[in-house]
Protein backbone atom coordinates (compact mmCIF):
# COMPACT_ATOMS: atom_id res chain seq x y z
CA UNK A 1 0.00 0.00 0.00
CA UNK A 2 1.32 3.30 -0.91
CA UNK A 3 1.11 5.10 2.30
CA UNK A 4 1.58 9.34 2.18
CA UNK A 5 2.23 11.54 5.02
CA UNK A 6 0.98 15.25 4.42
CA UNK A 7 4.16 17.40 5.87
CA UNK A 8 2.74 20.68 6.03
CA UNK A 9 6.34 21.77 7.49
CA UNK A 10 4.68 21.93 11.09
CA UNK A 11 6.99 18.98 12.87
CA UNK A 12 8.81 16.04 13.06
CA UNK A 13 6.35 13.20 11.01
CA UNK A 14 9.18 10.25 11.45
CA UNK A 15 7.22 8.59 14.43
CA UNK A 16 4.29 8.50 12.76
CA UNK A 17 6.14 7.07 9.49
CA UNK A 18 7.76 4.22 11.50
CA UNK A 19 4.30 3.29 13.32
CA UNK A 20 3.17 3.28 9.85
CA UNK A 21 5.48 0.77 8.37
CA UNK A 22 5.48 -1.27 11.31
CA UNK A 23 1.61 -1.47 11.23
CA UNK A 24 1.22 -1.75 7.93
CA UNK A 25 3.31 -4.96 6.54
CA UNK A 26 4.46 -3.77 3.17
CA UNK A 27 4.01 -0.21 3.44
CA UNK A 28 5.47 2.28 1.32
CA UNK A 29 5.46 5.56 3.24
CA UNK A 30 6.73 9.15 1.44
CA UNK A 31 6.55 12.12 3.15
CA UNK A 32 5.32 14.81 0.90
CA UNK A 33 5.33 18.54 1.62
CA UNK A 34 2.51 18.96 -1.98
CA UNK A 35 -0.67 18.10 -1.21
CA UNK A 36 -1.48 17.16 -4.51
CA UNK A 37 1.60 14.80 -4.68
CA UNK A 38 0.32 13.53 -1.01
CA UNK A 39 -3.45 12.79 -2.59
CA UNK A 40 -2.15 10.44 -5.62
CA UNK A 41 -0.72 7.82 -2.66
CA UNK A 42 -3.71 4.91 -1.33
CA UNK A 43 -3.56 6.29 1.87
CA UNK A 44 -3.48 9.77 3.11
CA UNK A 45 -1.90 10.20 6.49
CA UNK A 46 -2.43 14.33 7.98
CA UNK A 47 -0.02 14.12 10.87
CA UNK A 48 0.05 15.67 14.36
CA UNK A 49 2.57 17.73 15.98
CA UNK A 50 2.56 21.49 16.29
CA UNK A 51 0.00 24.39 16.11
CA UNK A 52 -2.90 25.70 14.16
CA UNK A 53 -0.96 28.46 14.16
CA UNK A 54 1.64 27.07 11.81
CA UNK A 55 -0.67 25.79 9.49
CA UNK A 56 -1.29 27.29 6.04
CA UNK A 57 -3.99 25.57 4.43
CA UNK A 58 -4.77 28.18 1.92
CA UNK A 59 -3.56 26.30 -1.08
CA UNK A 60 -3.54 22.71 0.24
CA UNK A 61 -7.23 22.99 1.78
CA UNK A 62 -9.57 22.93 -1.35
CA UNK A 63 -6.84 20.10 -2.70
CA UNK A 64 -7.28 18.04 0.18
CA UNK A 65 -11.04 18.37 0.83
CA UNK A 66 -11.80 17.47 -2.71
CA UNK A 67 -9.48 14.32 -2.85
CA UNK A 68 -11.61 13.49 0.73
CA UNK A 69 -14.81 13.81 -0.71
CA UNK A 70 -13.92 11.91 -3.70
CA UNK A 71 -12.76 8.78 -1.39
CA UNK A 72 -9.20 9.18 -0.70
CA UNK A 73 -8.65 7.23 2.40
CA UNK A 74 -7.17 8.71 5.20
CA UNK A 75 -6.41 9.00 9.01
CA UNK A 76 -5.76 12.15 10.82
CA UNK A 77 -3.77 11.93 14.07
CA UNK A 78 -4.21 14.87 16.86
CA UNK A 79 -3.26 18.23 14.58
CA UNK A 80 -4.18 16.08 11.77
CA UNK A 81 -8.01 15.39 12.94
CA UNK A 82 -8.18 18.88 13.74
CA UNK A 83 -7.40 20.35 10.71
CA UNK A 84 -10.15 18.20 8.93
CA UNK A 85 -12.75 20.54 10.90
CA UNK A 86 -13.66 23.69 9.54
CA UNK A 87 -11.73 26.69 12.51
CA UNK A 88 -9.98 26.81 15.55
CA UNK A 89 -10.23 28.90 18.57
CA UNK A 90 -6.61 28.48 18.45
CA UNK A 91 -5.82 30.53 15.63
CA UNK A 92 -6.98 32.44 12.68
CA UNK A 93 -6.99 30.75 9.15
CA UNK A 94 -9.46 27.90 8.07
CA UNK A 95 -9.10 23.98 8.26
CA UNK A 96 -10.10 21.86 5.39
CA UNK A 97 -13.87 22.16 5.86
CA UNK A 98 -13.91 18.36 5.09
CA UNK A 99 -15.80 17.35 8.83
CA UNK A 100 -18.39 20.10 9.97
CA UNK A 101 -17.53 21.52 13.54
CA UNK A 102 -15.02 23.33 15.65
CA UNK A 103 -11.89 22.78 17.40
CA UNK A 104 -11.84 24.25 20.90
CA UNK A 105 -9.74 24.90 24.00
CA UNK A 106 -10.23 21.87 26.09
CA UNK A 107 -12.67 23.05 29.40
CA UNK A 108 -10.64 20.85 31.97
CA UNK A 109 -8.47 23.71 33.78
CA UNK A 110 -5.41 21.49 33.93
CA UNK A 111 -3.60 21.74 30.43
CA UNK A 112 -2.13 20.69 28.10
CA UNK A 113 -3.82 16.72 28.77
CA UNK A 114 -1.13 14.77 28.37
CA UNK A 115 -0.99 11.35 29.44
CA UNK A 116 -3.02 8.14 28.95
CA UNK A 117 -6.41 7.82 29.35
CA UNK A 118 -9.48 5.44 28.67
CA UNK A 119 -11.10 5.52 25.71
CA UNK A 120 -15.09 4.80 25.98
CA UNK A 121 -17.08 3.48 22.52
CA UNK A 122 -19.14 5.49 20.87
CA UNK A 123 -22.64 4.71 18.90
CA UNK A 124 -20.52 4.02 16.07
CA UNK A 125 -18.14 2.20 17.09
CA UNK A 126 -19.06 -0.92 15.19
CA UNK A 127 -16.55 -3.60 14.76
CA UNK A 128 -13.65 -1.29 15.95
CA UNK A 129 -11.36 -3.11 19.00
CA UNK A 130 -10.36 -0.13 21.37
CA UNK A 131 -7.41 0.02 23.11
CA UNK A 132 -8.02 0.34 26.52
CA UNK A 133 -5.74 3.57 27.02
CA UNK A 134 -4.06 5.80 24.45
CA UNK A 135 -1.54 8.53 25.03
CA UNK A 136 -2.63 12.07 24.18
CA UNK A 137 -0.81 15.35 24.37
CA UNK A 138 -3.07 18.21 23.52
CA UNK A 139 -5.25 21.42 24.39
CA UNK A 140 -7.81 21.53 21.85
CA UNK A 141 -10.24 18.91 20.76
CA UNK A 142 -12.98 19.01 18.08
CA UNK A 143 -16.46 19.63 18.81
CA UNK A 144 -18.21 17.80 15.67
CA UNK A 145 -21.40 18.59 13.86
CA UNK A 146 -23.92 15.44 14.84
CA UNK A 147 -22.92 14.78 11.12
CA UNK A 148 -19.86 13.79 11.88
CA UNK A 149 -20.12 9.97 13.02
CA UNK A 150 -18.16 9.80 16.30
CA UNK A 151 -16.66 5.89 16.94
CA UNK A 152 -14.82 6.62 20.62
CA UNK A 153 -14.09 9.46 23.09
CA UNK A 154 -12.61 10.22 26.08
CA UNK A 155 -13.56 12.29 29.46
CA UNK A 156 -11.19 14.28 30.73
CA UNK A 157 -12.40 16.41 34.36
CA UNK A 158 -15.84 16.60 32.90
CA UNK A 159 -15.23 17.28 29.32
CA UNK A 160 -16.04 14.63 27.22
CA UNK A 161 -14.35 14.84 23.17
CA UNK A 162 -13.92 12.99 20.34
CA UNK A 163 -11.48 10.41 20.25
CA UNK A 164 -12.02 8.63 17.50
CA UNK A 165 -14.09 10.62 14.35
CA UNK A 166 -15.11 9.08 11.18
CA UNK A 167 -16.97 10.39 7.95
CA UNK A 168 -16.90 8.75 4.53
CA UNK A 169 -13.01 6.73 4.36
CA UNK A 170 -11.55 9.06 6.40
CA UNK A 171 -10.92 8.45 10.01
CA UNK A 172 -9.66 11.18 12.82
CA UNK A 173 -7.58 10.31 15.81
CA UNK A 174 -7.15 12.95 18.57
CA UNK A 175 -4.62 10.98 20.32
CA UNK A 176 -1.37 9.52 19.47
CA UNK A 177 -1.01 5.67 18.16
CA UNK A 178 2.36 5.77 17.29
CA UNK A 179 2.83 6.79 21.14
CA UNK A 180 0.51 4.17 22.52
CA UNK A 181 3.08 1.06 22.48
CA UNK A 182 1.84 -2.33 20.95
CA UNK A 183 -1.79 -1.74 21.19
CA UNK A 184 -1.57 1.74 19.64
CA UNK A 185 0.02 0.52 16.66
CA UNK A 186 -2.73 -2.70 16.67
CA UNK A 187 -5.17 0.43 16.23
CA UNK A 188 -3.91 1.72 13.63
CA UNK A 189 -3.81 -1.65 11.51
CA UNK A 190 -7.52 -1.79 12.22
CA UNK A 191 -7.56 2.05 11.26
CA UNK A 192 -6.31 1.52 7.94
CA UNK A 193 -7.89 -1.76 7.05
CA UNK A 194 -11.35 0.18 8.11
CA UNK A 195 -10.98 3.51 5.81
CA UNK A 196 -9.21 1.21 2.62
CA UNK A 197 -11.27 -1.81 3.07
CA UNK B 1 -15.55 12.53 36.23
CA UNK B 2 -12.30 10.83 35.16
CA UNK B 3 -8.48 12.11 34.99
CA UNK B 4 -6.00 10.80 33.19
CA UNK B 5 -4.64 7.37 33.89
CA UNK B 6 -1.78 7.68 36.38
CA UNK B 7 1.95 6.87 34.68
CA UNK B 8 4.79 4.82 35.56
CA UNK B 9 7.98 6.33 34.08
CA UNK B 10 11.05 4.56 33.78
CA UNK B 11 14.37 7.04 34.08
CA UNK B 12 17.60 5.62 32.12
CA UNK B 13 20.89 8.11 33.18
CA UNK B 14 23.26 7.33 30.49
CA UNK B 15 26.83 8.62 30.74
CA UNK B 16 28.42 7.89 27.59
CA UNK B 17 25.94 6.05 26.00
CA UNK B 18 25.36 3.77 28.26
CA UNK B 19 23.08 3.20 31.46
CA UNK B 20 24.27 4.02 34.71
CA UNK B 21 23.06 4.15 38.20
CA UNK B 22 24.47 6.01 41.30
CA UNK B 23 23.33 6.99 44.91
CA UNK B 24 23.26 10.67 45.38
CA UNK B 25 24.77 11.54 42.52
CA UNK B 26 27.89 9.64 43.15
CA UNK B 27 29.45 5.71 42.36
CA UNK B 28 28.05 5.28 38.82
CA UNK B 29 27.29 1.90 38.30
CA UNK B 30 27.08 0.35 34.19
CA UNK B 31 23.26 -1.45 34.10
CA UNK B 32 23.19 -1.62 30.28
CA UNK B 33 22.24 -0.45 26.67
CA UNK B 34 20.08 2.30 26.85
CA UNK B 35 18.51 0.93 23.58
CA UNK B 36 17.69 -2.44 24.76
CA UNK B 37 16.54 -1.55 27.95
CA UNK B 38 13.78 1.28 26.85
CA UNK B 39 12.64 -1.32 24.37
CA UNK B 40 12.75 -3.77 27.42
CA UNK B 41 10.80 -1.59 29.36
CA UNK B 42 8.23 -1.04 27.06
CA UNK B 43 7.05 -4.37 26.06
CA UNK B 44 7.40 -4.91 30.13
CA UNK B 45 4.31 -2.24 30.40
CA UNK B 46 6.13 1.43 30.92
CA UNK B 47 4.29 4.08 30.04
CA UNK B 48 6.79 6.37 29.24
CA UNK B 49 11.01 6.53 29.14
CA UNK B 50 13.22 9.70 30.49
CA UNK B 51 16.57 9.79 29.31
CA UNK B 52 18.88 12.03 31.33
CA UNK B 53 22.17 12.29 30.09
CA UNK B 54 24.64 12.50 32.51
CA UNK B 55 27.91 13.01 30.71
CA UNK B 56 30.32 14.72 31.61
CA UNK B 57 33.48 14.39 28.67
CA UNK B 58 32.85 16.23 25.81
CA UNK B 59 33.19 12.92 23.31
CA UNK B 60 30.20 11.26 25.08
CA UNK B 61 28.19 14.53 24.84
CA UNK B 62 28.31 13.83 20.82
CA UNK B 63 27.07 10.49 21.19
CA UNK B 64 23.94 11.35 23.15
CA UNK B 65 22.07 12.41 20.65
CA UNK B 66 22.25 9.06 18.30
CA UNK B 67 21.57 6.98 21.57
CA UNK B 68 18.42 9.22 21.48
CA UNK B 69 17.91 8.67 17.89
CA UNK B 70 18.57 4.71 18.28
CA UNK B 71 16.35 4.60 21.18
CA UNK B 72 13.54 6.82 19.32
CA UNK B 73 13.72 4.38 16.96
CA UNK B 74 12.65 1.40 18.73
CA UNK B 75 10.22 2.60 21.14
CA UNK B 76 6.44 3.53 20.80
CA UNK B 77 5.69 5.25 23.75
CA UNK B 78 6.67 8.69 24.38
CA UNK B 79 10.42 9.36 25.00
CA UNK B 80 11.25 12.89 27.60
CA UNK B 81 15.14 13.95 27.06
CA UNK B 82 16.91 15.82 29.40
CA UNK B 83 20.27 16.48 30.84
CA UNK B 84 22.60 19.64 29.89
CA UNK B 85 19.84 21.00 27.41
CA UNK B 86 21.12 24.48 27.49
CA UNK B 87 19.58 26.25 24.28
CA UNK B 88 16.32 26.46 22.07
CA UNK B 89 18.43 24.93 19.65
CA UNK B 90 19.33 21.85 22.11
CA UNK B 91 15.70 22.00 22.61
CA UNK B 92 15.00 21.61 18.35
CA UNK B 93 18.05 19.04 18.33
CA UNK B 94 16.55 16.34 21.10
CA UNK B 95 12.90 16.84 19.07
CA UNK B 96 14.44 16.38 15.37
CA UNK B 97 16.59 12.95 17.10
CA UNK B 98 12.98 11.70 17.95
CA UNK B 99 12.18 12.92 21.78
CA UNK B 100 8.76 13.77 22.07
CA UNK B 101 9.58 15.99 25.29
CA UNK B 102 13.03 17.89 26.33
CA UNK B 103 13.22 18.84 30.16
CA UNK B 104 15.01 21.96 30.77
CA UNK B 105 17.15 22.31 34.24
CA UNK B 106 19.59 24.40 35.44
CA UNK B 107 19.37 26.55 32.47
CA UNK B 108 16.16 27.09 32.80
CA UNK B 109 17.19 28.66 36.37
CA UNK B 110 19.81 30.46 34.79
CA UNK B 111 17.79 32.09 32.13
CA UNK B 112 13.59 31.07 32.23
CA UNK B 113 13.08 33.00 29.34
CA UNK B 114 14.19 29.58 27.99
CA UNK B 115 10.89 27.99 28.77
CA UNK B 116 8.46 30.35 26.98
CA UNK B 117 10.83 30.41 24.08
CA UNK B 118 11.05 26.72 23.58
CA UNK B 119 7.22 26.33 24.30
CA UNK B 120 5.88 28.87 21.84
CA UNK B 121 8.44 27.58 19.08
CA UNK B 122 7.68 23.57 20.06
CA UNK B 123 4.58 23.65 22.25
CA UNK B 124 4.25 23.59 26.06
CA UNK B 125 3.46 20.00 25.51
CA UNK B 126 7.51 19.11 24.34
CA UNK B 127 8.69 21.28 27.43
CA UNK B 128 9.48 19.34 30.83
CA UNK B 129 10.45 22.21 34.06
CA UNK B 130 12.77 19.59 35.83
CA UNK B 131 12.82 20.58 39.40
CA UNK B 132 16.11 19.25 41.69
CA UNK B 133 14.73 20.42 45.58
CA UNK B 134 15.92 19.63 49.09
CA UNK B 135 14.47 20.36 52.21
CA UNK B 136 15.17 24.03 53.53
CA UNK B 137 13.71 25.74 56.53
CA UNK B 138 14.75 28.58 55.03
CA UNK B 139 12.56 28.75 51.89
CA UNK B 140 8.72 29.17 52.30
CA UNK B 141 7.64 26.27 51.07
CA UNK B 142 10.41 24.25 53.01
CA UNK B 143 12.46 23.12 49.55
CA UNK B 144 14.90 25.08 47.94
CA UNK B 145 15.84 24.37 44.14
CA UNK B 146 19.59 22.90 43.40
CA UNK B 147 21.03 22.60 40.42
CA UNK B 148 23.93 20.31 38.84
CA UNK B 149 23.27 17.13 40.61
CA UNK B 150 22.62 19.08 43.99
CA UNK B 151 25.92 20.26 43.76
CA UNK B 152 24.91 23.98 43.65
CA UNK B 153 22.64 25.62 45.46
CA UNK B 154 19.93 28.40 44.05
CA UNK B 155 17.85 31.33 46.07
CA UNK B 156 14.33 29.84 44.38
CA UNK B 157 11.70 28.19 46.62
CA UNK B 158 10.64 24.96 44.65
CA UNK B 159 6.71 25.52 44.48
CA UNK B 160 7.17 29.35 43.64
CA UNK B 161 10.03 27.96 41.07
CA UNK B 162 7.43 25.02 39.54
CA UNK B 163 4.18 27.72 39.70
CA UNK B 164 6.22 30.37 37.43
CA UNK B 165 7.97 27.32 35.59
CA UNK B 166 4.41 26.17 34.63
CA UNK B 167 3.17 29.99 34.13
CA UNK B 168 6.17 30.73 31.43
CA UNK B 169 5.24 27.57 29.23
CA UNK B 170 6.04 24.36 30.97
CA UNK B 171 3.83 21.61 30.30
CA UNK B 172 5.02 19.11 32.66
CA UNK B 173 7.25 19.35 35.87
CA UNK B 174 9.98 16.45 36.91
CA UNK B 175 10.30 16.92 40.53
CA UNK B 176 13.02 15.25 41.89
CA UNK B 177 14.21 15.18 45.99
CA UNK B 178 17.70 15.28 46.26
CA UNK B 179 17.15 13.73 49.52
CA UNK B 180 15.52 10.67 48.56
CA UNK B 181 17.13 10.40 44.91
CA UNK B 182 18.90 6.94 45.07
CA UNK B 183 17.92 6.34 48.96
CA UNK B 184 14.99 3.96 48.00
CA UNK B 185 13.79 5.14 50.94
CA UNK B 186 10.02 6.67 49.56
CA UNK B 187 9.05 10.14 47.46
CA UNK B 188 9.21 13.03 48.79
CA UNK B 189 5.30 13.02 49.86
CA UNK B 190 5.51 16.37 51.06
CA UNK B 191 7.22 18.42 48.42
CA UNK B 192 5.01 16.15 45.71
CA UNK B 193 2.01 17.06 47.30
CA UNK B 194 2.54 20.81 47.71
CA UNK B 195 4.09 21.18 43.80
CA UNK B 196 1.23 19.71 42.23
CA UNK B 197 -1.21 21.21 44.26
CA UNK B 198 0.55 24.01 43.08
CA UNK B 199 0.42 24.14 39.59
CA UNK B 200 -1.92 22.72 36.38
CA UNK B 201 0.56 20.98 34.78
CA UNK B 202 1.21 17.25 35.30
CA UNK B 203 3.97 16.28 37.80
CA UNK B 204 6.26 13.77 37.64
CA UNK B 205 7.63 12.66 41.58
CA UNK B 206 11.07 11.59 41.42
CA UNK B 207 13.48 9.86 43.76
CA UNK B 208 12.98 7.69 46.51
CA UNK B 209 11.11 4.61 44.78
CA UNK B 210 12.42 1.58 46.72
CA UNK B 211 8.81 -0.51 46.86
CA UNK B 212 5.55 -0.13 45.19
CA UNK B 213 4.30 0.67 47.97
CA UNK B 214 5.79 3.93 47.56
CA UNK B 215 4.96 4.38 44.28
CA UNK B 216 1.34 3.72 45.20
CA UNK B 217 1.67 6.30 48.31
CA UNK B 218 3.00 9.04 46.10
CA UNK B 219 0.12 8.69 43.63
CA UNK B 220 -2.30 7.65 46.13
CA UNK B 221 -1.79 10.27 48.75
CA UNK B 222 -0.67 13.65 46.08
CA UNK B 223 -1.94 14.46 42.84
CA UNK B 224 1.25 13.44 41.09
CA UNK B 225 0.50 11.93 37.46
CA UNK B 226 3.16 9.95 37.42
CA UNK B 227 6.31 8.02 39.50
CA UNK B 228 9.24 8.01 38.31
CA UNK B 229 11.50 4.87 38.78
CA UNK B 230 14.83 3.71 38.11
CA UNK B 231 17.44 1.81 40.05
CA UNK B 232 14.70 -0.86 41.44
CA UNK B 233 13.86 -2.08 37.94
CA UNK B 234 17.69 -2.33 36.83
CA UNK B 235 19.15 -3.95 39.49
CA UNK B 236 15.59 -6.59 39.47
CA UNK B 237 14.25 -5.42 42.63
CA UNK B 238 10.66 -5.66 41.38
CA UNK B 239 9.20 -5.18 37.61
CA UNK B 240 6.81 -3.47 35.63
CA UNK B 241 4.31 -5.78 36.44
CA UNK B 242 4.81 -6.00 39.69
CA UNK B 243 4.73 -2.25 40.32
CA UNK B 244 1.44 -2.00 38.16
CA UNK B 245 -0.19 -4.68 39.80
CA UNK B 246 0.57 -2.70 43.21
CA UNK B 247 -0.63 0.26 41.86
CA UNK B 248 -4.30 -1.26 40.79
CA UNK B 249 -4.99 -3.08 44.48
CA UNK B 250 -4.09 0.16 46.00
CA UNK B 251 -6.89 1.80 43.85
CA UNK B 252 -4.36 3.98 41.62
CA UNK B 253 -5.75 3.86 37.88
CA UNK B 254 -3.21 3.23 35.51
CA UNK B 255 -2.93 1.46 32.27
CA UNK B 256 -2.75 -2.34 31.82
CA UNK B 257 0.10 -3.98 31.06
CA UNK B 258 0.72 -3.59 27.24
CA UNK B 259 0.55 -7.05 25.43
CA UNK B 260 3.59 -6.98 22.87
CA UNK B 261 1.88 -9.02 20.46
CA UNK B 262 2.58 -6.60 17.33
CA UNK B 263 5.72 -8.49 15.29
CA UNK B 264 8.19 -6.13 13.70
CA UNK B 265 7.43 -6.20 9.98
Amino acid sequence: MKIALYDSGVGNLHSLEKAFDRAVPGARITIESSALAATRAELLVLPGVGGWGALDLRAAGPILKGALEAGLPCVGVCLGMQMLFERSEEAPGDGIGFLRGDVTLLRSPRRPHMGWSALSPAAHVGELKLPDAVYYAHSFACRPAPTVRVLATTTVEGDTFPAIVEQGRTIGVQFHPEKSSSAGLELLAALVRRVAA
Amino acid sequence: MSANLRRLVVCLDVDSGRVKKGVRFEGLRDVGDPVELAARYEAEGADEIVFLDITATVQGRAAWLDVVRRTAEALFIPLTVGGGVRTVEDVAGALRAGADKVALNSAAVADPTLLSRAAQRFGAQCVVLSIDARRDATRPSGYRVVTHGGRTDTELDAVEWARAGARLGAGEILLTSIDRDGARDGYELQLTRKVADAVLVPVVASGGAGLAEHVVRVLGETRADAALVAGILHDGVTTIARLKDAMSRGGVATRGRGACSMQAS
